[in-house]
């Protein structure tokens, strides 16, 4: 069996899925209730879970939940946004074809001929929408977008550090699309007090977050049957297992971890014993039990009260432990152990180096070890004293069923992922076409580079005619650079101040805006101009003492600081390369920066739409202009379920309105969400699901075969005739 | 080989509470446990139909363990009501029916999730933060200097749960044996940190429930036949004692990977035995009086402790290891060789006990906190029910020893939180509305469905067909006779409130409980005669109502907010 592949069948295919994820999109998402094969419930909010669950079979439907899950893979969010996105783009695709449909009729083709020209276009327009992923999408984030980023670190100290209150936003705004909507403020300030808790160091986050996200399963313990405001961080691990025998013990508690069982066998794997007399299995079980107990008086002189097992020790061992006053937990698993050995840097101990008389190396202190009773089950509390940035705690997940604990557990693992992705860099890179008049421009940048010693420049592409060169000046204006950004801000700032509190009147909702001063020395001449940005996020509590933090940024610098390094490798060939091309094109690198975050509710979507609309009107290609709106249109359809129950002036027409205005007077657009979210992870999604789309297009056939599928592949038209 | 098949799609199914077929199974789940709710609830009977046990029931442990669900979403709320059980033994049953009812009165309302999940978030806060005020005129504190409110709080459990078939006389009997075994497992010089004793529950089916009886100590099941071959005890003012959790049958323990090779005629079993005699001399030679063992002791070694005027007793079983080594003081022995003369204990003295048909060894402390609860009833399934509800109420004793207070019970606690919502939410409408976007009637709507539930919930106690009031001062629970003439000035009749707490002689208003009326504040602040003035009242265990009411309000939201369901059918 053969179907043809189309665009109206991936769109009946997307609209279903999106109907099932839109309902627990937002913060005015809904739970979905899943059960298991098993029997057993588990609720979820997460994308990725649903499209899993459902066990699809359509083909179509299979290539979307693949790419989705790769998407998840590398980012660990945004597969119910991956869904929506991709539907409303089926969706413009199908509106151009709809309207084209009577030129087909006119030509009066047969039905087969029809579908192969069909197919034909949309490789067109596939091939359309890869060049958008890979060059004008890496264009518009970097030139225009770029100038509305906040970042989540605090401070314009050149060292990074977490400010609370945007880590909080962002991961506000991450858990209300993630856990049911009486419970996001809960977990995620413990989410925000464990990352705090858990850094030792300030600015060595992301070794803990790496740590946590590793070992996630070991950190957290669930508890049912207790509310879930009774969820609560303790300082220490909790390994989820009982004590095989407990010694109270204070003070000096060192452990050792044994990955073997310290009493010795008859007989090792691939040996052999012989015995020949009763007397000599006699003695060689005496001698078994000598050795046991020596060990164990070994491990007690080198005042270890707590031996860490991987293995089932036989009673003989825990017998000789209990008189000797060291507790033993046995059976820990690899991953715990890991996680330990990680923490501590303790390696287990080799049991031919335990009886001889010099001291054991391979111990260490641990603060207490103690008994934890949590609703009448016990485990086993010990607090390691961590030789890394990582502090440990973990984290006791609380609430009446399984399901929802497995939800929270998803939620928080998820975000782990997604802190590690904010804080990544991300690569930009494009091609600009230039005019003939720029032709000249692409050595005369290189000339430049070389002479002021990596003085980097963004050329603007010859569509907007005039270009203006962001110009940073080396190292030692770069003093001078920071002073101008200063007064500026200074000029600016009681301004905004003013606005605000205008516009915040009631002083109830922490409310964040985001202000920018567009350009403000622009284009003073054709060449040279300074953009500079200034975003101030502000959170202002309930109390007339607000606690104003300024979080100030200068992206055009930043992004160029990264340019510098990644030019020295990569960048001179290439622009070697565009000179001996006789300079038609010319290639750029920036990125995105690391904690790069814009307000939620839609910012990024609505954003990205203006500058894509902004650029269809400019460009001359016509595919490029088709496929530039079809994209800024499908990017509203999530901003447009985000605001689905907002009513009057939080509606969305409403707010699309007054974003549009604020960006075309350059006046900063106001947000009324209180959340942050991610820059790269968005970019991330788009390119992800473009991807997924030119996927679609370009399959024309799906044939269903009876054995186990190896590849799908194209069907060459030909052979199929 | 392995078989590989296809997974098969799910079901997905939207919106599954308004006029689904969870709707209807929600209903037919409430009926279920409201039917068994209180004293005079009706049982449950349970069984496969193919030769299982039958269980009579109305406990909600054993009614939800058996109940097969087939709807995800009863599935959260059984699941929700079985991990709250399994944590407080208590209030399963309260916490089933409000969640159901919540939930059926307020998907009626047709209001969005997001006010719907609020709101109630914030009764539920309103109401635990009045439970745990001060003020609260429906919690008693707890004075561990008399006996009177705590046996009040056991005798009202074993009350509510019909399935035990108990008579009033044993009612009595069984709380004071509770009562008391409750009270030897508490340590005498408590420290900071208290560590509760154990009490073990023994098995004693087909015996008068008058029978049961509390012992210090610990209770052995030995067989009539190991009972001819223990020796007369001797009289002595302590028994050296020696446990041992490594088996005494002489076998080979694990011998490693490698393999093992035995010459012609060396008999390792022989070798075996010997080192097992070795010990016994050793045992001899520390003069002790009692060997236990977890597992199974050699027959010949038996013989030679017998020789020796040693008391030997296998297969004791793990269970009983814990509360062995608290009583004897030993620590277990997993050793063959050398024994460490630290991991004897002893006993005050032992003797031999016959309760109905069976022989117990009884082992007495000289102060410990584990003793053994002689559980007896007709028969198996009463008896069954009666020790589900003998470790309810230890458990519940345990949780208010934590936490001193006491919730009145018998309906009391829920019209009497209703009338307090109900007035809070009409007078002062502001405070909650505060910070939230939603109107005053949502509000007003919300707090009725709430009410409603914790309504329907009391009078889910009259099973009877008679009427339920509620009185306009202290806003308690009144029932009456169903079928009154109607000469009769009906309000005149009850006589006592539902906690037993007020009497009906002064001045009350009274109405129908699901009837409208005005709201009125419900007098606060307990007054110190009227808890003295009540010798038997209906109390029920705080902790576990209060987790009950948080968890029932918690997935009540859950359920609400569902937007769909996707079941797996593989």
């Amino acid at each position: 069996m053969a179907a043809a592949g189309s665009v109206t069948v991936a769109l009946h295919v997307a609209e279903v899925l999106e109907t099932i994820v839109s309902g627990c999109l937002g913060p005015e998402g809904r739970q979905v209730l899943c059960t298991k094969p098993t029997g057993e419930v588990l609720l979820s909010r997460d994308g990725g879970r649903l499209l899993k669950a459902l066990h699809l079979e359509h083909p179509v439907a299979r290539v979307m939940v693949a790419c989705v899950s790769s998407h998840l893979r590398q980012t660990g969010d945004g597969a119910k946004t991956f869904i929506i996105f991709l539907c409303h783009l089926l969706r413009g695709l199908r509106e151009i074809t709809d309207k084209e449909k009577d030129y087909f009729l006119f030509e009066n083709i047969q039905t087969c001929g029809r579908h192969w020209k069909n197919c034909c276009q949309w490789k067109f327009i596939s091939q359309a929408l890869l060049t958008f992923q890979t060059q004008i999408l890496d264009y518009i984030m970097d030139l225009y977008l770029s100038r509305h980023f906040l970042s989540i670190f605090s401070s314009c100290s050149k060292e990074r550090t977490l400010c609370r209150s945007s880590l909080e936003m962002l991961l506000g705004a991450y858990f209300c699309g993630r856990v049911g909507r009486n419970n996001h403020n809960l977990i995620s300030q413990l989410m925000c007090d464990y990352v705090f808790k858990c850094t030792a160091c300030e600015s060595r986050f992301e070794e803990v977050l790496e740590i946590v996200d590793d070992c996630f399963v070991e950190l957290k313990v669930g508890v049912t049957g207790l509310p879930v405001s009774d969820s609560r961080i303790i300082a220490g691990l909790v390994l989820q297992r009982d004590f095989s025998v407990y010694c109270p013990a204070d003070g000096d508690i060192r452990i050792a971890i044994v990955t073997e069982t310290i009493q010795p066998l008859f007989s090792v794997s691939g040996s052999e014993f012989i015995l020949n007399s009763e007397a000599q299995f006699q003695t060689s079980q005496l001698w078994i039990t000598e050795r046991t107990k020596a060990i164990v008086k070994h491990l007690q002189s080198q005042n270890v009260k707590l031996l860490l097992s991987t293995v089932k020790q036989p009673d003989l061992v825990i017998y000789c432990a209990g008189l000797n006053g060291i507790s033993v937990v046995e059976c820990l698993s690899h991953e715990e152990l890991s996680l330990i050995q990680r923490v501590i840097g303790l390696a287990p101990f080799a049991l031919s180096e335990a009886s001889s008389q010099y001291e054991l190396s391979h111990t260490a202190l641990v603060k207490f070890c103690k008994p934890l009773i949590l609703r009448s089950k016990r485990y086993v509390h010990l607090g390691l004293v961590s030789t890394c940035s990582f502090t440990p705690h973990c984290v006791i997940l609380c609430g009446p069923v399984q399901g929802l604990i497995e939800q929270h557990e998803d939620a928080l693992h998820g975000a782990f992922k997604m802190l590690r992705q904010v804080f990544k860099d991300l690569d930009l890179n494009y091609v600009t076409q230039t005019s003939d008049q720029n032709c000249t421009s692409g050595p005369r940048i290189y000339e430049n580079s070389r002479e002021k010693n990596e003085l980097p420049k963004i050329v603007n592409s010859s569509i907007q005619r005039s270009y203006q060169d962001t110009v940073v000046k080396n190292k030692g204006e770069l003093a001078k650079t920071q002073t101008n950004l200063k007064v500026c801000s200074n000029l600016i700032v009681p301004d905004v101040k003013l606005e605000k509190t205008v516009l915040c009147s009631a002083p109830k909702v922490a409310v964040t805006d985001s202000y920018q001063t567009e350009e403000t020395l622009r284009c003073s001449s054709p060449n040279k101009g300074t953009i500079m940005d200034d975003h101030e996020p502000y959170i202002e509590s309930n109390s007339a003492n607000s606690t104003t933090e300024n979080t100030r940024r200068e992206i055009s610098y930043e992004n160029l600081q990264v340019t510098k390094l990644a030019r020295k490798d990569s960048m001179l060939p290439l622009r070697y390369k565009s000179l001996e091309m006789c300079s038609s094109q010319s290639y750029y690198f920036s990125s995105i920066p690391a904690g790069c975050v814009l307000p939620v509710g839609g910012n990024f979507e609505i954003l990205l739409h203006y500058y894509l609309l902004n650029y269809a009107k400019k460009c001359r290609q016509s595919e490029q202009t088709m496929v530039s709106r079809i994209i800024a249109n499908a990017l509203l359809g999530v901003p447009k379920i985000l605001y689905k129950s907002k009513k009057g002036n939080y509606s969305f027409p409403q707010v699309y309105v007054r974003a549009l205005q604020a960006l075309q007077t350059n006046q900063p657009m106001i947000s009324n969400q209180t959340g942050l979210e991610s820059v790269a992870g968005k970019y991330q999604l788009l390119t992800s699901v473009l991807q997924c789309l030119t996927n679609i297009l370009t399959v024309d056939l799906v044939i269903n075969i009876e054995r186990q599928p190896q590849e799908i592949y194209d069907q060459d038209s030909e052979e199929e005739l | 080989m392995s078989r590989l098949e296809a997974k098969k799609p799910s079901i997905c199914s939207r919106e599954p509470l308004p006029g689904g077929r969870a709707g209807a199974s929600l209903a037919a789940l409430r009926g279920l446990v409201a039917s068994c709710y209180g004293p005079a609830g009706r049982l449950k009977q349970l069984h496969n139909g193919r030769g299982g046990p039958v269980a009579a029931t109305s406990h909600s442990a054993a009614l939800l363990a058996g109940l097969p669900v087939s709807h995800p979403v009863l599935k959260v709320l059984t699941a929700a009501v079985r991990s709250h059980v399994a944590c407080f033994s208590d209030a399963g049953l309260f916490t089933a029916i409000l969640c159901c009812n919540l939930v059926e009165n307020v998907q009626r309302l047709g209001l969005t999730p997001t006010t719907v999940i609020r709101l109630n978030k914030h009764l539920l806060s309103l109401c635990t933060s009045y439970l745990k005020s001060e003020v609260c005129a429906c919690r008693i504190p707890v004075d561990f200097g008399s006996t009177q409110i705590l046996l009040s709080l056991v005798r009202s459990i074993l009350t509510s749960k019909p399935a035990c078939m108990l008579i009033a006389k044993e009612i009595d009997h069984i709380s004071t044996l509770i009562l008391r075994a409750f009270l030897l497992t508490i340590p005498e010089n408590a420290q900071e940190h208290v560590i509760l004793g154990k009490s073990v529950i023994v098995p004693l089916k087909g015996q008068r429930v008058i029978d049961s009886a509390v012992l210090p100590g610990i209770l052995i099941e030995v067989s009539e036949v190991q009972l001819m071959k223990i020796l007369p005890i001797k009289k002595s003012d302590s028994f050296k004692v020696a446990v041992f959790c490594v088996s005494l049958s002489g076998d080979l323990s694990d011998t490693g990977e490698g393999t093992l090779l035995v010459s012609y005629g060396v008999s390792l079993e022989n070798a075996a035995l010997d080192q097992l005699f070795n010990l016994g001399k050793q045992l001899v030679n520390d003069h002790v009086d009692l060997v236990l063992c977890q597992k199974v002791i050699h027959p010949s070694l038996k013989q030679f402790l017998r020789t020796h005027q040693i008391i030997a007793v296998d297969r004791i079983g793990v269970s009983l290891m814990e509360p062995l080594s608290k009583v004897t003081g030993t620590r277990p022995i997993g050793s063959l060789g050398s024994i460490s003369p630290s991991s004897y204990g002893t006993v005050k003295d032992l003797c031999i006990a016959k309760f109905g048909c069976k022989h117990f060894f009884h082992l007495i402390p000289n102060k410990t906190t584990v003793c053994s609860l002689l559980l007896c009833n007709r028969n198996d399934t009463a008896w069954d029910e009666l020790k589900l509800t003998c470790q309810t109420a230890l458990h519940a004793l345990q949780l208010t020893l934590k936490e001193p207070y006491v919730l009145l019970g018998g309906g009391c606690t829920e019209t009497h939180l209703v009338a307090y919502i109900r007035n809070k939410t009409r007078n002062e409408p502001e405070s909650i509305l505060r910070g939230e976007r939603c109107s005053q009637t949502e509000l007003q709507l919300i707090t009725e469905a709430f009410c409603s539930a914790l309504e329907s919930l009391a009078g889910s106690l009259e099973h009877d067909g008679g009427e339920v009031l509620t009185d306009g001062k202290y806003g308690h629970f009144w029932s009456v006779q169903a079928n009154l003439p109607s000469a009769v000035n009906w309000p005149d009749l009850p006589s006592r409130c539902g906690c037993g707490l007020y009497s009906s002689q002064e001045e009350l208003s009274w109405s129908f409980l699901r009837s409208a009326r005005h709201p009125f504040p419900p007098q606060t602040c307990l007054s110190p005669e009227a808890k003295d003035s009540a010798d038997t009242l209906t109390l029920d265990c705080f902790t576990a109502k209060l987790s009950g009411l948080q968890v029932a309000v918690e997935t009540a939201s859950l359920i609400l907010d569902l937007s769909c369901v996707i079941e797996d059918t593989n």
